[in-house]
Order: structure tokens, then C-alpha cells, then sequence
């Protein structure tokens, strides 16, 4: 009995030991990585991602194709085949239908374009969503693109609907984006219909707030919101939501809810789009820099 | 628990995790694959071990999902360890207590990422969002439900249904 209690007794303490090593080397990792946090991607993750990208894009394939057959568990085989084609056939749509919305956006506003040089949006490539995460106000998700087509840190993500957030870290073929619903995300933001800039940001709850609307403003509930292109992240032009609310704050601004255009649960694929001129040059120096 | 049982446990979290994920009902029963697995680990009252699997898995999650590597893998460790020393210490189980214990860890997981945000990057706090307590519920559910199942007798369960059926 007494040896079982001994015994018990030096695991717990081996396990006190090893618990304060690997919470020490976390906050010590934690510490090394906040300066540049938001800034770089960390190499370390970076290579995480890479390493992944094989199991996460295999097991995500999986994952839909077993929701695909629980969907289509009523239809015919021939059912099935047109379902397939037509999902080709809307994916490709959405992609234009992305483009021609912001054409017409482009065209509204071509004076204030003109002024300020091309910034509309392009398409660099189409990614399937791998992982999506919401926890303490941390909104990403795992999207299955990364250097190999192009994507660079910075590079907003959307989807026909609007705007769902930007690149964070880039892997190979695999890239980590920030949610515009993250606690942390902000975008520049205008209501369509009195041309007033806010900015927009997430409550990392599900929900979106436009801020530094002033309280004389016309804003009402139903206008559209969508990118100013003023943070120098995200273009100009992209539907993020409709305000929901509007309520009088309790300083010199209004407090706005916005309901995101994007269904954030339901993500399945997205837009990932050309990184503004700023970022997209910083980007090259960084990797020309590099050996 | 053996190691390579272990080291199966964190492929299949890992692989039921992406799973989840990339399916398109992933909100309708956002289960804690990570936070489970270290569970398991932990009722086999090695408070080593469950430290260490707590942080794999946690720095695994951060990887895949957080802007700083550490957060989860924090908050799994400590977790892990608390677990161990509950199942070795304190005389409970049952698939309510098992669950009601994992739904508590979920949310303390959630609570110590954010506080850790917010001393590190400055975040906002966010406590108990919709998202967190959907969470707590479907990992402590599928907890209960796992725990019933390793209670349930089903070998005596399978003799019964082979007498009733020759009779």
C-alpha cells in the first residue's frame, strides 16, 4: 500500500516538475514571438503548415466527401453527375460574378479611382477551407493554397458574398487566415449609401461593429458596408455586411452592428485575392532578401 | 496508457479534427478533439504524460489556428495536469461527471487562451461567447457519451441478445 502511495506520490511530482518546464517554454515561446507577432510569419509555422498540408488536405477531402454523400444520400446517380457539373458550372460563375461586382463597384466610382490608380480586386486563386477556428476571440481558418500559387501574407480572402478576411501565415500549399470576425480584425470601411469611412471590426463573436461613424450620421439599418480601401490591406469596393443595428454611443460615435454578407459557418471554399500594391512589394523584397 | 497507444490517440485526434473542420456542418457540433484526447490520456492518472500529450496537441492546435504558437498548448498542459491528478486523487466518475468535467475544461481552455491574448497581443477579452459554451457542450457530450460507452457492459449486453434470440 505504502509503495503504491510512494509511487503515486513521485509521478505527481515528476508531473509538477515537467508541468512547470512546459509552461515556462511556452511563455517563453509566447514571449520570443510577440514583437513580431502580426507582422512576420514565424518560420516555425511556416514549416508546421508546410509539413501538414498532405494529412490536412487528404483528411479535408475526406471530410467532403463523406458530407457530399450524407447530402446527396436521396439523389439518383444522374443527379449526383449534374449536381457535380453544376457546382463547376457556379463555381466559375461566382468567380465572375466576384469580378463583375466589382467592375460595376469600379464603375461607380471612376473619378475616385482614376485618382488613385487601378485597385480593383483580382482573383489569384480559388482554395478549399481545410480548418476553421473559434476560440477566445481567435476566428481563423486553414485554407488549402499557399506560396505555390502566389499567396503571400496580406492577401485579403473573399467569397462571392463579400469579404471573409485576410492571409496570415503561408505554408507551401497551405495558408493560415485571420477571420474578419477575429477579435484583432479591422478593415476600412464605407457605407455605400452616405459614403461615410468607419472602421470595421470583429467582436470575435460572430458579429461585426462598424466604429467612428459620428452620431450626425444618416446610417441606418439595411445599408450596405463595404471595403474603403484605405488600410492599404484590403481593395476598395467589396461587400463586408449590412448594418444590422444602430444605436447612439456614449461619446461623439454611433455604435453600428453589422451582419456579415459572408456565412462565415459555411465556408467550404474562397477567393483569395491579389495582395494590395504595398504589400505585394513588400513581399517580393522579403523574398528576394532571402537566400 | 502505452506510448503507442498514445501516439495513435494523437492521430486520430489530429485526423478527426481536420475531419471536422473541413466539413461544412462543422458549427453544428464543434467537438474538442484535442481536449478529449488528452482526457483519455489523462484518466490513466500519469500526470507526465498528460502534460506532455496536453501541450503536443495544444501546440499542434496553435499551429493550425492561432497567430501565436504557446496559447493552447499553455492551456492543454495545465489542463492535462489537473485532469491527471482529479483522476488519480478524486473518487468520481460517470458519464455525467466525466462530461460536466470536460464541458468546465473546455471553457477554462477558452478562458486561459484569451487571458493569454490579451496580456500578449493586446486582444480583446472574450469570455463565454456562444461559440465557447456550444463548444463545452458538444465536447462534454461526446465525453459522457464516450465514458457510457466504456462503462457499458457489452459483452454481457451481446450474451443476453444471443440467449434471447435462441430461445
Amino acid at each position: 500500500m505504502s509503495t503504491v502511495s510512494t509511487e503515486a506520490g513521485g509521478r505527481s511530482r515528476r508531473g509538477s516538475l515537467l508541468l512547470a518546464f512546459v509552461l515556462v517554454f511556452c511563455v517563453l515561446l509566447l514571449s520570443a514571438q510577440a514583437p513580431g507577432a502580426g507582422r512576420h510569419t514565424s518560420l516555425l509555422q511556416s514549416w508546421i503548415l508546410s509539413a501538414a498540408a498532405p494529412i490536412a488536405s487528404v483528411i479535408s477531402s475526406v471530410s467532403r466527401a463523406v458530407s457530399g454523400a450524407a447530402d446527396s444520400v436521396a439523389d439518383t446517380f444522374s443527379a449526383r453527375q449534374e449536381n457535380g457539373r453544376l457546382k463547376k458550372d457556379l463555381a466559375r460563375q461566382e468567380q465572375e460574378l466576384f469580378r463583375l461586382r466589382a467592375e460595376v463597384s469600379q464603375a461607380a466610382r471612376e473619378r475616385l479611382l482614376l485618382a488613385s490608380g487601378a485597385a480593383l480586386p483580382s482573383v489569384l486563386t480559388a482554395a478549399p477551407v481545410l480548418l476553421m477556428e473559434s476560440r477566445a476571440g481567435v476566428q481563423s481558418a486553414l485554407i488549402g493554397a499557399g506560396f505555390s500559387s502566389g499567396i503571400v501574407p496580406g492577401s485579403p480572402i473573399a467569397v462571392s458574398e463579400g469579404l471573409v478576411g485576410r492571409v496570415i501565415s503561408v505554408g507551401a500549399t497551405v495558408s493560415r487566415a485571420q477571420l474578419l470576425l477575429d477579435a484583432s480584425a479591422a478593415v476600412g470601411a464605407r457605407i455605400v449609401r452616405t459614403q461615410e469611412l468607419g472602421v470595421v471590426r470583429g467582436d470575435g463573436r460572430g458579429g461585426l461593429r462598424l466604429n467612428n461613424i459620428a452620431t450626425t450620421s444618416r446610417a441606418g439599418v439595411g445599408d450596405v458596408i463595404e471595403s474603403a480601401g484605405i488600410d492599404g490591406i484590403y481593395p476598395r469596393g467589396v461587400v463586408i455586411g449590412r448594418v444590422a443595428g444602430v444605436a447612439r454611443g456614449s461619446d461623439l460615435f454611433l455604435e453600428i452592428r453589422v451582419t456579415p454578407a459572408a456565412r462565415f459557418s459555411q465556408l467550404t471554399d474562397v477567393l483569395v485575392l491579389a495582395p494590395s500594391p504595398a504589400i505585394g512589394a513588400a513581399a517580393q523584397g522579403a523574398g528576394s532578401a532571402g537566400p | 496508457m502505452k506510448l503507442g497507444r498514445v501516439a495513435l490517440l494523437l492521430a486520430a485526434a489530429t485526423a478527426l479534427q481536420f475531419f471536422i473542420g473541413g466539413s461544412r456542418h462543422r458549427a453544428a457540433w464543434p467537438v474538442d478533439c484535442f481536449l478529449i484526447a488528452t482526457a483519455v490520456v489523462a484518466r490513466g492518472g500519469n500526470p507526465s504524460r498528460a502534460v506532455l500529450v496536453g501541450g503536443a496537441l495544444g501546440f499542434l492546435e496553435d499551429a493550425f489556428a492561432h497567430e501565436l504558437l504557446g496559447m493552447n498548448a499553455f492551456a492543454k498542459a495545465a489542463l492535462g495536469y489537473v485532469l491527471a491528478i482529479l483522476s488519480v486523487r478524486v473518487v468520481f466518475g460517470g458519464a455525467w461527471a466525466v462530461g460536466g468535467a470536460l464541458a468546465l475544461a473546455s471553457l477554462v481552455n477558452d478562458g486561459i487562451v484569451s487571458l493569454l491574448a490579451l496580456l500578449i497581443l493586446r486582444a480583446p477579452l472574450v469570455l463565454f461567447s456562444r461559440d465557447a459554451f456550444w463548444r463545452a457542450v458538444a465536447t462534454g457530450v461526446t465525453a459522457g457519451l464516450l465514458e457510457a460507452a466504456r462503462k457499458f457492459p457489452w459483452r454481457e449486453w451481446w450474451k443476453r441478445r444471443v440467449l434471447r434470440r435462441l430461445r
